[in-house]
């Protein structure tokens, strides 16, 4: 690679990055309406990151990465939002490959990276079942080792983009007898070809399938595919976010739908009206707030810290925002809220229900609002279980 | 817990911070605010003149007017400390816009004795500039005064008033000695117990070597000391946010019921969460007035000022509702100083522009330009 985009400063890397993606992100393929498109529809993007070897902005520069410092990654992140870029299958590098490089075999290194890059293999995620949700280490899909081999039985739920993946990364249940239900959870590398594997997709309340049900009937399971130490998996599922849980609660999103609200209004003169002038001042200033909030817990990176559970935060703020701003679109919709489809807003159409039904989700997922709460009231108050 | 993270490569912030904890170990903030209710007073001497010999009531003036010359971070440093105990001397009501106006007058011996005063404790000057329904005439004397200004705060224990008026010659900067005749001061209690005034003039006489500045609007007068004062008192406000706070979490973590402390129901734990969070968000709101306000008083210092201000009121004002109601029956007592927590942030929210009002001048800010 060409660049050390580390040693250029803030500035010259946001307009390095801004510039080329504004060359090389397909205009079709800006602002999609589609929140997690699959490979197959946002390919050109990822090939074309992939070619300048932007794909993985925080793996080393040994494995293909651009090795960038959290402060880089968090300029890459703005600026991919700013340009509206969509949204790639990011599980193999925003989780395997961090995964495989903290606590991969020189052999699963040399065999995964190269083709989590190439776009050859696409991740998902299999943590959720239907029994383990927020209570995430009850989870029971089962792998008991039969020779050279885990036999896997169970079911994983809520799998982002497994219909589009060919290899998910899994939780599985190794040791029932463990006392603390955390330990005897290990993580395998699941080929999703193999036999036994089926996929349902699920349709969401947008009408999309982002994410599946996964069956695993008597999968077999190369024991080399085990990732770090058996029934020590809890632990290395819980340490590959670092950093990046920053991002859960960026203030992107809620800018976005701030600024679609903001033309939605404008379209309808709602700005005249006195009461929409005092609701939308209130989350006109929650959103300039969420990003003081934001930068905060950035500095924190800059200054070459580490994030404590207290970023959880970010994550709730920003989410429960996003909702408010869309009910506030449904609000001054009037009686046009009744409609599935778009609004119209002079020129331009305002995807106000889409937004709304949208903004369910990431209070939900990624540990709902609640169990983030649950959290911070032990790791940052300090309150008694 | 929460605290306002601001840049302090030699750690003078830090040390200022802890100054202030120690000066409010010695002078009860709480007890403070009982005794001027008690009295009807708007500032105690005793502990003025400590802050005084402390630096702070000249903090911002600069050092050729015998002030500390210091900068609107340690202001807020200052105030969001004393704001956490609850010490409730109006440093940022009085102290920071007099400060700021003499700051920008120009040259006059008035101003000289006055920034000397101010500095060194011996006179307290005190700003008036609210709803003015002032007329400025003139006689061979000079300016004759008649109309009111109204919620100034320190006038009872006011040695001069500095008044910002306008009439047909423009707006101007006036210094008036507290007993001068024709002045007359009526006092409110204020609900946290300080008293707050209104000034009222009747043919008030002014000489005209107490014009310390004219301006062409009383606005170009009061943008720069409002906005530090705003700052200043987003400070204040999320000191006492974060100070109800981490009374109420230490109060729930001890009160037994049920055979348990009350902090380790979730009912009780997401509401101090909510609580921790918004005292978080005041924070990093005021840290972002900071930094903007510190780099000029353009337009993205004035949005953030008003951000801030908006924030810390609501924040401190709410953490202060949610926390006399987890204190129970013990938080509507008098007795217990979590209701002045409440009380002295419904007075600062609602001072220099209540949240609402300040949300819709940013907005109407932010979409002229």
């Amino acid at each position: 690679m060409a660049e050390d985009c580390n040693a250029l400063s803030d500035e010259a890397f946001r307009r390095l990055f801004r510039d080329w993606v504004q060359a090389n992100c397909p205009p079709h393929l800006r602002n999609m309406r589609k929140q997690r498109p699959l490979f197959g529809e946002v390919a050109d993007w990822y090939r074309a990151l992939a070619q300048k070897g932007w794909l993985a902005p925080t793996w080393p520069k040994e494995h293909g990465g651009m090795g960038l410092t959290p402060a880089k990654h968090i300029i890459y992140v703005e600026e991919w939002g700013r340009l509206g870029c969509p949204r790639i299958p990011d599980h193999g590098i925003g989780l395997v490959g961090p995964l495989l490089i903290q606590y991969g075999t020189p052999e699963q290194k040399a065999h995964y990276l190269p083709r989590i890059l190439s776009g050859e293999d696409v991740w998902c995620q299999g943590y959720s079942e239907p029994n383990a949700g927020s209570d995430l280490a009850s989870l029971r899909t089962a792998a008991v080792r039969e020779g050279d081999v885990f036999i896997v039985n169970g079911q994983k739920i809520w799998t982002t983009l497994a219909h589009g993946a060919n290899w998910m990364f899994v939780l599985v249940r190794t040791d029932r007898t463990a006392k603390v239900r955390q330990n005897g959870i290990s993580v395998l590398l699941l080929d999703l070809k193999s036999p036994g594997v089926r996929i349902r997709p699920i349709a969401n309340l947008r009408g999309e399938t982002d994410f599946c049900e996964v069956f695993l009937d008597d999968v077999r399971v190369p024991a080399e595919n085990l990732v770090g130490e058996l029934d020590r998996g809890w632990t290395v599922a819980k340490s590959v976010l670092g950093h990046e849980r920053i991002f859960l609660g960026a203030p992107t999103r809620p800018e976005y739908a701030l600024g679609r609200l903001e033309r939605l209004a404008e379209a309808r003169g709602a700005f005249a009206d006195r009461a929409f002038v005092s609701r939308y001042a209130r989350l006109r200033l929650d959103v300039y707030d969420l990003a003081s909030a934001f930068e905060r817990f950035a500095n924190v990176l800059r200054r070459g810290g580490e994030l404590g559970a207290d970023v959880s935060m970010l994550k709730i703020l920003a989410t429960e925002l996003y909702q408010r701003i869309t009910e506030e679109m449904l609000t001054i919709a009037g009686e046009e809220a009744r409609f599935a489809d778009d609004l119209e807003a002079g020129n331009e159409q305002i995807d106000a229900m889409n937004l709304f039904l949208d903004s369910r989700a990431p209070a939900i997922f990624g540990g709902a609002n609640e169990i983030q709460k649950n959290i911070l009231a032990k790791a940052v108050l300090g309150l008694p279980g | 817990m929460p605290r306002a993270i601001i840049d302090d490569a030699d750690g003078t912030l830090a040390l200022l911070r802890q100054s202030a904890t120690q000066f409010a170990a010695r002078h009860d903030g709480p007890s403070g605010l009982r005794s001027k209710r008690a009295q009807e007073s708007d500032i105690d001497r005793q502990t003025w003149t400590a802050m005084a010999e402390a630096g702070w009531t000249g903090l911002l003036l600069p050092e050729s007017l015998g002030g500390a010359g210091l900068g609107l971070g340690e202001q807020a440093v200052l105030s969001e400390a004393l704001g956490y105990a609850l010490v409730a001397e109006p440093l940022a009501l009085v102290c920071v816009p007099a400060a700021i106006l003499l700051a920008n007058a120009p040259p006059s011996p008035e101003r000289t004795r006055l920034a000397a005063g101010l500095a060194s404790g011996d006179r307290v000057v005190v700003p008036a500039w609210q709803d003015p329904t002032i007329t400025i005439g003139r006689d061979a004397a000079g300016l004759v005064l008649n109309g009111d200004l109204r919620f100034v705060d320190g006038a009872r224990s006011a040695t001069d008033f500095l008044l910002v008026v306008a009439g047909v010659e423009g707006a101007m900067l006036l210094s008036v000695p507290a007993d001068q005749p024709g002045l007359s001061v009526l006092s409110r209690p204020g609900v946290d117990g300080a008293a707050i005034s209104s000034l009222s003039f009747s043919a008030c006489r002014v000489a005209t070597d107490r014009v310390l500045d004219r301006r062409d609007s009383r606005e170009m007068l009061l943008r720069g000391p409002l906005l530090q004062a705003r700052l200043a008192l987003a400070a204040e406000l999320a000191g006492i946010a974060c100070g109800a706070l981490d009374r109420t979490v230490d109060y729930s973590k001890t009160r037994v019921q049920f055979g348990k402390p009350i902090a380790s129901f979730q009912a009780i734990q997401h509401r101090l969460v909510e609580m921790w969070m918004d005292a978080e968000l005041a924070c990093a709101a005021l840290v972002r007035a900071v930094e903007r306000l510190s780099a000029g008083d353009g337009q993205e210092a004035h949005l953030a000022v008003l951000a801030a201000k908006a924030r810390a009121g609501d924040a401190a004002v709410s953490i202060g509702r949610r926390a006399v109601h987890l204190h129970g029956a013990m938080g509507y007592t008098d007795e217990c100083a979590i209701g002045l927590y409440l009380k002295r942030a419904l007075n600062l929210s609602a001072a220099f522009g209540q949240p609402e009002s300040l949300r819709l001048e940013f907005v109407a800010r932010e979409r002229a330009a």
